[in-house]
């Protein structure tokens, strides 16, 4: 029990009055470390509830004198954000079912299926993670005009389908559920694709879960790709459309700028708060085995 | 089975069958590979080689492509500011060691040490991670400001003010703070993990052996966790040197391409100059560098692994 509940420090160290005063700056770096997490964080909200000239004083106070809510439907009105928000969940949505459809058949097929040469065929996918895309994003961009897929969702779908990396995590979570169930669905006479439908995805929901919560941070934050790949408003994702016209924008006020970028920040965070757990499990998974 | 003991009857002529039994057996799963193994080749390996041929062609979507031999990789030697860039990029990957490297490290230990209140630091710590980056560029512009909060603070202390943004010895390290303030949890939380499965008894055996907490750090918690200290590094090294779009964002490379990097010079080349062929060239030579660093990053997670 005792041995369970010590760290590097036992109970024997914190007895020691000059490790208690480490212990205490340590602590005070730590909240000094939370507080500078978390201060940008409430300027961005502050600053959406201050009129024009109190963001724009100097210096700057942290708390709002009074609460402008109205700088919200300002920004609201400023950009039809509704529309931008449908579109970067059109690009989520569909970039999720090719995942899930056409990396997780093929994750399946690699795990659980005694295909000969499959290891050749593995790493014909995972060789793909050696390359850099900052190197292909050129001719990736030319590719993609040479098919007709610019201003077209399908140009964020289908190379969905092509990431070794979330394969890799969902061949591994193939990889750990017993072979057994398959076997027996497969003297019962099921076919490989019953197999696939009826008996792996409904076990990998939760690896599932954390790659929507991946795709969704990528299609959320991803603003360069998608300025060049969509020529215009309609097919504009949410990120796009704010760093064309609130981030690059001149004229824009400065508590109306914060109220939009208060928006947007608004729904990861709550998700985020929401699903921590999920989330939080799904990070580590993605940066020690990835 | 079946196909087994058809074989067995009929040895000469089902020599052929028999060898072709395993795939003929499985050819539903080779059909489930099909289209993975398209949108691979389609929007990987065609974008891949492709880069490599657009380096020798001079690339006009209206009049048709021409062969131009080495003139886009001459061009690239020639220019200077690609010189430039590559100096950027070095000392953008040497600023992200320097400020932001070692200190996810540093309170990983420090908040696994911590008994109460760990779930607030961790969700704190990954709070930024959330945001999305667009925003992080209109606030933290907003921060940087001469007349922002930093600023205003410096002036209560009686310091200069600081030109972040504009200022040529400051725009690199402004843009390396505002990415560490950003990315700081993610890399914390997984260091963190490592070390609190770092078995305890260690710790005890070597307390009793008379080691100081700094040497049960040191000879303990630091080992522990530096395969993944070592691979953390190259995966920084590999994206840092990439790096761009918080450049593009914030500074687009100025002031006086004081952040103008590797990457950022592709982009320019490819979707200001309209130039795809020297881009493209640009990023077979990246590929060549990097292309080194990505097998060793892969060896070293494959030890691991196992």
């Amino acid at each position: 029990m005792k041995a369970a509940e010590r760290g590097i420090l036992s109970s024997h160290d914190y007895r020691r009055p000059t490790t208690m005063v480490v212990l205490a700056i340590m602590s005070l770096v730590i909240l000094f470390m939370v507080f500078t997490m978390l201060y940008p964080i409430g300027v961005t909200f502050m600053n959406s509830l201050k009129t024009v000239v109190e963001v724009n004083s100097f210096p700057p106070k942290f708390l709002p004198q009074g609460l402008e809510w109205q700088n919200f439907k300002e920004g609201w009105h400023y950009m039809d954000i509704p529309m931008f928000m449908k579109n970067t969940l059109i690009i989520f949505g569909g970039n999720v079912l090719v995942t899930v459809f056409v990396l997780g058949l093929a994750a399946f097929t690699l795990s659980k299926l005694n295909l000969p040469h499959r290891k050749l065929i593995y790493f014909f996918f995972l060789m793909t993670l050696f390359i850099p895309p900052s190197t292909y994003i050129v001719p990736n961009f030319v590719n993609l005009k040479d098919l007709g897929l610019l201003n077209s969702f399908w140009a964020f779908w289908l190379p969905a389908g092509a990431s070794a990396f979330n394969m890799l995590l969902l061949k591994s979570f193939f990889d750990d559920i017993n072979d057994e169930i398959f076997e027996a669905s497969r003297i019962d006479g099921a076919s490989n694709w019953y197999g696939f439908t009826r008996i792996a995805l409904p076990l990998s929901i939760p690896i599932v879960a954390t790659l929507s919560i991946f795709i969704f941070s990528a299609a959320w934050n991803d603003w360069f790709w998608p300025s060049l790949v969509m020529h215009g408003d309609p097919k504009y994702p949410l990120a796009t459309a704010i760093y064309k016209k609130v981030i690059q924008a001149t004229g824009l006020k400065q508590n109306i700028k914060f109220a939009i970028l208060a928006m947007v920040s608004l729904p990861p965070i709550v998700v985020f708060l929401v699903f921590q757990k999920f989330i939080l499990r799904g990070l580590h998974l993605g940066g020690v085995k990835g | 089975m079946d196909q087994t003991a058809a074989a067995n009857v009929q040895p000469a002529k089902s020599a052929k069958r028999r060898r072709f039994a395993p795939y003929r057996k499985n050819w539903s799963g080779y059909m489930f590979l099909v289209p993975a193994a398209a949108l691979f080749v389609l929007f990987l390996w065609v974008p891949i080689i492709k880069g490599v041929v657009y380096s020798f062609y001079d690339i006009d979507f209206v009049n048709g492509n021409t062969y131009v031999g080495f003139d886009n990789y001459k061009t690239v030697f020639n220019d200077s500011e690609v010189g430039v860039s590559v100096k950027n990029t070095l000392y953008y990957m040497a600023l992200c060691l320097l400020i932001g490297f070692w200190v996810p490290i540093l309170f990983a230990i420090a908040i696994s040490e911590i008994r109460r209140f760990q779930g607030i630091f961790r969700v704190a710590a990954y709070l930024p991670n959330v945001i999305p980056v667009v925003v992080l560029y209109g606030l933290w512009r907003w921060i940087y400001d001469p007349v922002g909060p930093i600023n205003a603070f410096l002036g209560k202390l009686g310091a200069d003010q600081i030109l972040f943004m504009t200022d040529t010895r400051w725009s690199m390290v402004s843009l390396v703070i505002m990415e560490t303030w950003q990315q700081f949890g993610s890399g914390m939380l997984i260091y963190l993990a490592a070390v609190l499965s770092i078995p305890k008894d260690w710790y005890e055996a070597a307390e009793i052996d008379g080691a100081g907490i700094w040497a049960r750090v040191r000879h303990i918690t630091l080992p522990s966790i530096k395969g993944l200290i070592m691979l953390m590094l190259i995966m920084q090294l590999i994206a840092t040197s990439q790096g761009y779009q918080s450049q593009l964002a914030m500074l687009d490379g100025g002031p006086l391409n004081a952040t103008l990097t590797y990457g950022l010079k592709i982009v320019k080349y490819a979707f200001t100059r309209l130039d795809y062929g020297v881009a493209s060239a640009m990023g077979v030579l990246m590929f060549l560098v990097l292309g080194g660093l990505a097998v060793v990053q892969f060896r070293m997670q494959n030890r691991g692994g196992n």
